[in-house]
């Protein structure tokens, strides 16, 4: 505690020149951006990303700081751009800085960072590590997997074994590259066997080409069903704060149907999903958010215990409620969710300042870190043509009606002349904060209308996120795998999976 | 009525084709005389043919992620007139149900049905093709239908009439794209298994649109009447389908309810007429505690008997598909459910090949009202003069059929076993009042 007070004082007594620098400029980092102009310490705030976000570039200038454009990815660029600014410490949003090292060369020079660094992120950069690690100590809500390090060494799995599966990049691309097929109806299997060939052949050929960091490059995992979450957690490498679960919605249209993309729209209210802040219906149980958040624990322990490495920043489990495990690992991010960063800055009560402090100084079990009570849904917004030819989605002059309330930038580029144009992504977050979820998916709707392109290029977004419909078949779903996962919980099976081999006998995994 | 299918893969490397093929067989029971399938990527190229869908669409030899495909109980004369139609060379079009009208166009009576339709786009769009104007053109379309279109810049959209009369459901293949069907059962086929419900219904006016970079619902107008076919719960839909998010199971259930309700009969068993009126004759033994039995047994392939438009088809498949279980019927009093009654001549056939294998009295009881009047919406009732229901008391047939008793439910009944109100149903083949197109 005294150790704790005194660091406090430390900040308290230089918080008019506190200095803070931000690396990436998406709707995430516009999201963190506010929640630093909101802190008692009126940090001035710095950024550095690829493109100007028109929202941070406001805070960054109303904080009396400033922006630089440049690669976030690149180690020397952010220690240049951190030493000139003498900031305290470094904000890293995105995961390719930290699968880049940015973390590890800025402590070697003594500058903070909030940010998993190159050792720690194999969580998320790696898919295969990812599992190998949860296998190897046995953490629960592990899915079967397979790692190939050639199309060819994969093709004749593929052709003879993998059923439903889920075909994925060995690495973290941007979220790209993953295709989930569902391989039941023997009637559809020569189809489904060709793109599935196919497809591992362009994870292999087209996705991964970019990338020699790492020997495998195609990671097959059994496919499961359920309602997915994010659960995002601070940690300073001994204490995990979590944050309310978010929910994604990663199809590109509404009714989840069409292509996945990054993530058009998020629902949190309370830990557990619930339905408004007065309302206990809920995706989640509370107990279900405990187990996730042991699981997200787990992860963190054996990661930082197999590198000897200390993990300081933000841990998220990309998680599913399965029938076979109940809390599962999708994913591992090793940064906040975008959009799920937003939902929960927007109620984050404790301020950032103070708990970034807390991390770089691993004191984070001394600080209460709250959230308001309040539902919040986002809702992206993306030119037509994402995600599958982003090309066409991108340079189009964006126009602004109205105040910029409740409007996060994501893809979009501010120009000196002062105009924005859009990126090949989605072009802003809107947030809508309520009593409830339904509520707050109205409010964020309302602000959809908010952006558009000049040239009539169309704007798209899903309307659904956050409908009373929705959620009631999220919480369907998840009734429907609770079921099935309590079941096997009483049998003594959860998460085993038994095949009798005709011929072979009995196999089992798990 | 058809069967028509609409599936849209944004990723170029599917083929739909034999998802295709597996949905239409899904449908098949919506038609069986015609079957047909285009297929759009690379090329677009349109199969089809007469008979049922595996005969016809076995061997495909055409590739595409896009697809539509229609079964259709139609004979047709020309073969441009087999479903799925082409409207022009950019637009291709699966239907069900009828067009009666298109706003600004008259009918031209040296055309077939098929030929108006084509000659009222030619007229509403010229040469055009845009998946705004096919959507416009049905907009201006009056009667009771539902379609799938696709064109030639790879967009699809499908709708129904702002009366809802025919059915139409969405299902969603994972992140690879979406299914448009006229049931669910399709879904359960082809689809992904997803644990909630198979698919969503497309509500009455509204149209879905596929388009490379995008998937919308189209709202309708604002009009609120509705009248939704209340043949399809009868006998038309699969029993593992929903028809405007009523499971038709649950109706056929109810059905076998009421028949049971509304009128007491002593008997030793309850049987039903395969393949549709097994779940009333489950309901209604469920519900009276009469045993039900298994009263027959099929030779050859299931083929749906009611509608076949020529008798001695009709006949056959019938003797061929009801051979009577002497054992279940012999000195027994037999409660006999059938689903629908159009001439009696089938019923006949039944009632006599159960007497002669030795039941002692039958009870026939019919799981829809009497049909006496025609459907402008295109479900085949045979001309009014060939209605044994139109012309005979229930007491008559009894005695023309052969049997002890006869009786139709009633439509107040049927009402209540859907479970929709009256003025949102269309039930003209059973009372003569047909909605305003």
């Amino acid at each position: 505690m005294s150790f704790a007070w005194a660091a406090l004082t430390v900040f308290t007594r230089r918080c008019s020149w506190l200095k803070v620098l931000l690396v990436g400029g998406g709707g995430r980092e516009h999201a963190i951006a506010v929640a630093f102009a909101r802190s008692s310490y009126s940090p001035k705030l710095y950024c550095l990303s690829e493109l100007v976000n028109p929202g941070i570039s406001r805070i960054v200038k109303n904080s009396g700081g400033e922006y630089y454009v440049g690669n976030p990815n690149d180690p020397e660029m952010v220690l240049k751009t951190a030493l000139k600014t003498g900031v305290d410490f470094v904000f890293i949003g995105p995961e390719e800085p930290n699968f880049h090292g940015v973390p590890d060369s800025l402590e070697e020079k003594g500058v903070p960072c909030i940010g998993a660094n190159r050792q720690v992120a194999e969580i998320e950069l790696s898919k295969a590590s990812m599992r190998d690690l949860q296998w190897k100590y046995r953490i629960p809500g592990r899915l079967w997997y397979k790692k190939f390090r050639t199309f060819e060494d994969a093709a004749p799995y593929v052709e003879e074994y993998a059923e439903s599966v889920a075909l994925k990049p060995a690495r973290q691309v941007g979220g790209k590259g993953v295709k989930v097929i569902e391989d039941f109806q023997v009637y559809l299997k020569d189809e489904k066997r060709k793109v599935k060939k196919q497809h591992v052949e362009s994870i292999y050929r087209d996705y991964m080409k970019d990338y020699g960091d790492m020997d495998f490059k195609i990671l097959i995992e059994e496919r499961v069903w359920g309602p997915e979450y994010t659960l995002q957690c601070f940690t300073d490498g001994r204490t995990i704060v979590p944050m309310p679960a978010v929910q994604d919605n990663k199809h590109a249209f509404d009714g989840d149907l069409g292509p996945e993309t990054g993530g058009m729209g998020s629902i949190c209210c309370g830990m557990n999903l619930k339905w408004g802040v007065n309302d206990e219906r809920a995706i989640l149980t509370e107990e279900e958010v405990e187990k996730s958040v042991e699981i997200v624990k787990m992860m963190v322990d054996a990661i930082q215990l197999e590198t000897g490495r200390k993990y300081h920043g933000v841990v998220a489990g990309q998680m599913m409620l399965t029938s076979i495990w109940g809390p599962t690992i999708i994913e591992m991010y090793s940064r906040l969710g975008d959009p799920e960063a937003l939902n929960v800055l927007a109620v984050l009560k404790t301020d950032i300042v103070e708990i970034c402090e807390a991390i770089i100084s691993e004191r984070l079990n001394t600080v209460k870190v709250e959230f308001e009570d309040k539902a919040t849904v986002v809702k992206a917004v993306s030119p037509h043509g994402y995600p599958l030819s982003r090309d066409l989605a991108k340079g189009h002059l964006v126009l602004v009606h109205d105040d910029e309330e409740g409007i996060f930038w994501a893809s979009a580029d501010l120009k000196n002349s002062g105009t924005i144009k859009s990126g090949g992504s989605r072009l802003v977050e809107c947030l809508g904060v309520a009593e409830t979820i339904p509520e707050a998916s109205r409010i964020a709707e309302r602000l959809t209308t908010k952006v558009s392109l000049a040239d009539g290029w169309g704007l798209f977004h899903r309307s659904d996120i956050g409908s009373e419909k929705s959620l009631e078949r999220r919480i369907m779903l998840a009734n429907m795998a609770r079921e099935i996962y309590k079941y096997r919980e009483r049998k003594g099976i959860l998460g085993k999976r038994m095949i009798w081999m005709p011929g072979k006998g009995l196999e089992e995994v798990g | 009525m058809t069967g028509i299918l609409g599936i849209y893969l944004f990723d170029e490397k599917w083929n739909a084709g034999s998802f295709g093929i597996y949905g239409l067989m899904a449908l098949q029971h919506r038609g069986q005389e015609t079957a047909g399938i285009e297929l759009i990527g690379q090329a677009r190229r349109r199969v089809f043919g007469k008979g049922l869908v595996e005969d016809v669409l076995s061997h495909l030899g055409a590739e595409g992620h896009i697809c539509v495909g229609a079964v259709s109980p139609y004979p047709v004369e020309a073969e441009e007139d087999v479903q799925p139609l082409a409207f022009n060379e950019k637009v291709t079009v699966a239907l069900d149900g009828r067009v009666t009208r298109v706003e600004g166009y008259s009918w031209d009576a040296s055309l077939s049905y098929e030929g108006n339709l084509r000659k009222a786009f030619a007229s509403f769009a010229g040469p055009r093709g845009e998946i705004e104007t096919v959507k416009e053109f049905f907009d201006n379309c009056r009667g009771g239908f539902a379609y799938i279109a696709v064109n030639h810049r790879m967009e699809m959209v499908a709708g129904r009439c702002s009366l809802g009369v025919k059915p139409l459901v969405l299902g969603k293949f994972g992140f690879e794209g979406g299914i448009v069907a006229s049931e669910s059962c399709v879904m359960d086929v082809i689809g992904e298994r997803v644990p909630i419900s198979p698919a969503e219904n497309i509500e009455a006016g509204d149209a879905m649109v596929f388009t490379p970079f995008s998937a919308r619902l189209v709202k309708g107008g604002d009009s609120s009447s509705r009248a939704y076919c209340s043949f399809e719960y009868v006998y038309l839909a699969r029993p593992d389908s929903y028809i405007n998010d009523i499971p038709i199971y649950r109706v056929r259930r109810n059905i076998g309810r009421k028949l049971s309700e509304e009128d007491r009969v002593d008997a030793d068993v309850v049987i039903g007429v395969p393949e549709t009126a097994i779940p009333f004759a489950m309901a209604y033994s469920n519900e009276t505690g009469i045993p039900i039995e298994k009263g027959f047994e099929l030779t050859g392939r299931r083929v749906r008997s009611a509608l076949r438009p020529d008798q001695f088809e009709r006949l056959k498949g019938v003797q061929l598909k009801l051979n009577v279980i002497s054992e279940a019927v012999r000195g027994k009093r037999v409660i006999l459910i059938d689903d629908s009654v159009v001439r009696g001549n089938t019923l006949a056939n039944i009632v006599y090949l159960m007497k002669e294998k030795g039941a002692k009295e039958i009870h026939v009881r019919i799981g829809s009202p009497h049909i006496v009047s025609h459907c402008p919406f295109g479900v085949e009732v045979p001309p009014e003069d060939e209605l044994i229901g139109r012309h005979l008391s229930e007491e008559k047939i009894a005695e023309v059929v052969g049997a002890d008793s006869f009786k139709y439910l009633s439509v107040e009944s049927l009402i209540e076993a859907i479970g929709l109100k009256r003025d949102e149903l269309c039930l003209g083949c059973f009372n003569c009042v047909y909605p305003e197109v």
